[in-house]
């Protein structure tokens, strides 16, 4: 079920709905990033991890696959588009990056089959972007599993100011 | 003989020091309660310093690296196992692997009932062994396995025998354990990480015996899940 579906103007607003998403989020949780090369996935990870206090730099993690950040709750950013066989997926102790830290991974919808159904999506969206209007974006965001639907109205509250597209 | 011992296939990790009179000293981070990320890569290093520090050894007195090869933490046995590996090789030691079920079973040796070794395994799932009591220690009398706790469980039914449970997959699932009754009893936080003491007897008995192996033959023991190729629609741009 989409949670809320958003339109962003451009990349700081993106990054700032990402922050929101972040201010959300507790060590052990996983958000999935979804969308085109050059949608902005990097740049939601990035406002997600300001945060969650990370003052590091936060870069692609697409050669590295795996980031890691310190703040106020670890960040593990993680992009999953060089892997190749779901095995890479358990090699990478995907599952126990999840313990202690947030989790972000970019890509993530090709390994839906193995990721935790406790999660939230972000689909991010270029549909209707134009030549004069390339830095639009629509963004969906879902919140998955039992946990999250009472964690719900926080994550709805900390949306609320970007408004319903 | 100075033998070092490494075991961090679970969120703990271990270290240990034992020569052939016994144990010297160990160090262990990374408790059952301690919820921050786990640190093998961090904590591995300092800790088999300040152990050797404390000890009051030097690491080139080592003559055999020993190490828990699992199954268990991905990223923990990868640390493990490649420090084992790195250290034994600059040493010029050989390095005694010992699967980490094994050194969880050892230390309940005196139980007279079946011992289900576990270790979690992430996923709702963990790895076990079953093993019997015989003189001296036990004896493994299953495969490693993979599964569900309700697989462990359905195997424990069948078996329809007494059984004690250790390893951290039994305190991460031990609702699971409840519809066998009192014939299965769970060993509880004691017996939650594969023993150090377990790693340094059994490895000094193995030194003894010469059952060693070379560096580059080690491997951790990793129980792998099913594979699948991702179905990745990479367009070319």
């Amino acid at each position: 079920m989409t949670m809320a579906s958003l339109t962003t103007k451009g990349a700081d607003e993106t990054a700032a709905v990402g922050q929101a998403v972040g201010s959300q989020l507790r060590a052990g949780d996983l958000v999935v990033l979804t969308g085109d090369l050059g949608a902005g996935k990097t740049t939601f990870a990035k406002g997600l991890a300001r945060a969650l206090g990370v003052t590091q730099p936060v870069t692609s993690p697409t050669f590295t696959i795996v980031q890691e950040y310190e703040g106020r709750i670890p960040v593990a950013h993680v992009d999953v588009y060089r892997l190749d066989r779901i095995q890479e997926v358990h090699d990478l102790g995907f599952e126990e990056l999840l313990e202690g830290r947030v989790t972000v991974v970019e890509w993530g919808e090709a390994i839906a089959l193995v990721l935790p159904l406790e999660r939230i999506d972000v689909r991010i969206g270029m549909d209707g972007v134009t030549d004069d209007d390339d830095d639009r974006r629509v963004l969906e965001i879902v919140a998955s599993g039992t946990a999250w639907s009472a964690r719900r109205p926080g994550l709805e509250a900390a949306l609320a100011a970007f408004g319903d597209a | 003989m100075l033998l070092l011992g490494l075991d961090t296939s679970t969120r703990r990790v271990g270290v240990v020091l034992a020569n052939e009179h016994g144990m010297l000293g160990r160090v262990e981070l990374g408790g059952t309660a301690d919820t921050a990320p786990p640190r093998h890569a961090e904590t591995l290093a300092p800790a088999i310093a300040w152990c050797c520090e404390r000890c009051g050894v030097e690491l080139a007195q080592v003559s055999a690296v020993a190490v828990g090869i699992g199954p268990g933490m991905f990223t923990g046995l990868r640390v493990g196992v490649t420090t084992a590996k790195v250290l034994a090789q600059s040493l010029r030691v050989p390095v005694i692997p010992i699967p980490s079920l094994d050194l969880l079973a050892y230390p309940l040796r005196y139980a007279r009932r079946l011992v289900v070794a576990t270790i979690d395994a992430r996923r709702h799932e963990l790895y076990w062994a079953l093993y019997r009591q015989v003189p001296g220690g036990v004896q493994r009398v299953s495969e490693y396995e993979l599964g569900t706790p309700d697989d462990l469980v359905a195997e424990l039914e069948a078996r329809g025998e007494d059984a004690l449970v250790c390893g951290d997959g039994s305190l991460r699932f031990a609702d699971a354990f409840v519809p066998l009754g009192r014939r299965v009893e769970l060993a509880g936080p004691a017996h939650a990480s594969p023993s150090l003491s377990a790693l340094a007897e059994l490895a000094s008995a193995r030194y003894e015996r010469e059952d060693f192996c070379a560096p580059s033959e080690v491997l951790p023991m990793y129980l792998r899940r099913s594979d699948a190729e991702l179905a990745w629609n990479r367009e070319v741009v």
